[in-house]
């Protein structure tokens, strides 16, 4: 999957660049964010400003990683998501386990 | 309103990075028949979304169909594939139901559970997962596909005709 990554004092901001993240992209994600983790990263936000949908199999890696970061102290907010992504997050109940916030600067403010 | 019931079958793409302009086109379809709130409009996009990537990734028959009947007050969202029938984990009771009366436990694989309400032998309902539990990330599902259907619709039937080997998954909105 096509991501930036950007240090942000010592929070890495993941910005996700393909507008469709779905089944062909998640498990790729999914690897990528886990080895950030991996090679220490705790401090994470994740960015759907450019993401039109996300799908069952993506959301499935969100879960994953939050599985995977919160039992070594990690934490993790998702900014940007437009209507569609809220309404699923919100459907699924995802809204009330992930830290959902508007835009950049709000997340900043959580860590 | 246009004259109803209105019946449209429709092929499903196979490049899942496609699946997402075919939603907004099959719900343009839609739209020139009922009118429909945003509301609906993001539910019927999620069900298509999760219906054909369900079929991506489960099925080998390459003639899956799925078919529209737009009525009042409802809308169905049909798939039909042709093959076995939907397998569960060994654990689970499977099709054809010995026991249609009561709500079972069925599981797909350890972190994919569901509850569902036997209709006959051959016919499901799903139920709303999370109804009876709490929230907790430790019991998070990673499967989300059929919780999605199931939560985004007003009923989501599964049926198996073991004759003609069809499977046929059932997704009902109220318009």
């Amino acid at each position: 999957m096509d991501i930036t990554k950007q240090n942000i004092n010592d929070v890495l901001l993941i910005t996700i660049e393909d507008k469709d993240a779905n089944l062909s992209k998640s498990e790729h994600f999914k690897e990528q964010v886990l080895n950030e983790i991996t090679l220490g990263a705790r401090k994470l936000i994740v960015s759907f400003e450019r993401v039109e949908y996300i799908d069952s199999s993506f959301l499935g890696a969100m879960v994953a990683i939050l599985k995977n970061l919160l039992p070594q102290d990690g934490k993790l907010v998702l900014i940007e998501l437009n209507s569609d992504i809220n309404n699923l997050f919100e459907l699924t109940r995802l809204d009330k386990i992930f830290d959902l916030k508007d835009s950049l600067e709000t997340a900043l403010k959580e860590f | 309103m246009k004259f109803l019931p209105v019946t449209i079958d429709l092929e499903i793409p196979n490049d899942i990075d496609k699946l997402y302009d075919y939603a907004k086109r099959v719900l343009a379809n839609i739209l020139e028949h009922v009118e429909l709130d945003v509301s609906q409009q993001q539910r019927i996009k999620l069900i298509l979304v999760e219906l054909v990537t369900n079929s991506i990734k489960h099925t080998s028959d390459p003639n899956t169909q799925l078919q529209l009947i737009i009525d009042h007050p409802h809308l169905s969202i049909q798939k039909m594939e042709k093959g076995l029938q939907i397998q569960f984990s060994a654990s689970s009771p499977q099709i054809p139901f010995e026991n249609i009366d009561h709500i079972l436990k069925i599981s797909f694989s350890q972190e994919n559970k569901h509850q569902i309400q036997p209709l006959d032998q051959y016919r499901f309902r799903f139920l709303n997962p999370f109804k009876d539990e709490g929230l907790s990330i430790d019991h998070m599902p990673e499967h989300f596909g059929l919780y999605i259907i199931t939560l985004a619709s007003d009923s989501f039937i599964y049926q198996y005709d073991p004759q003609l080997k069809e499977n046929r998954y059932i997704v009902n909105i109220d318009l």
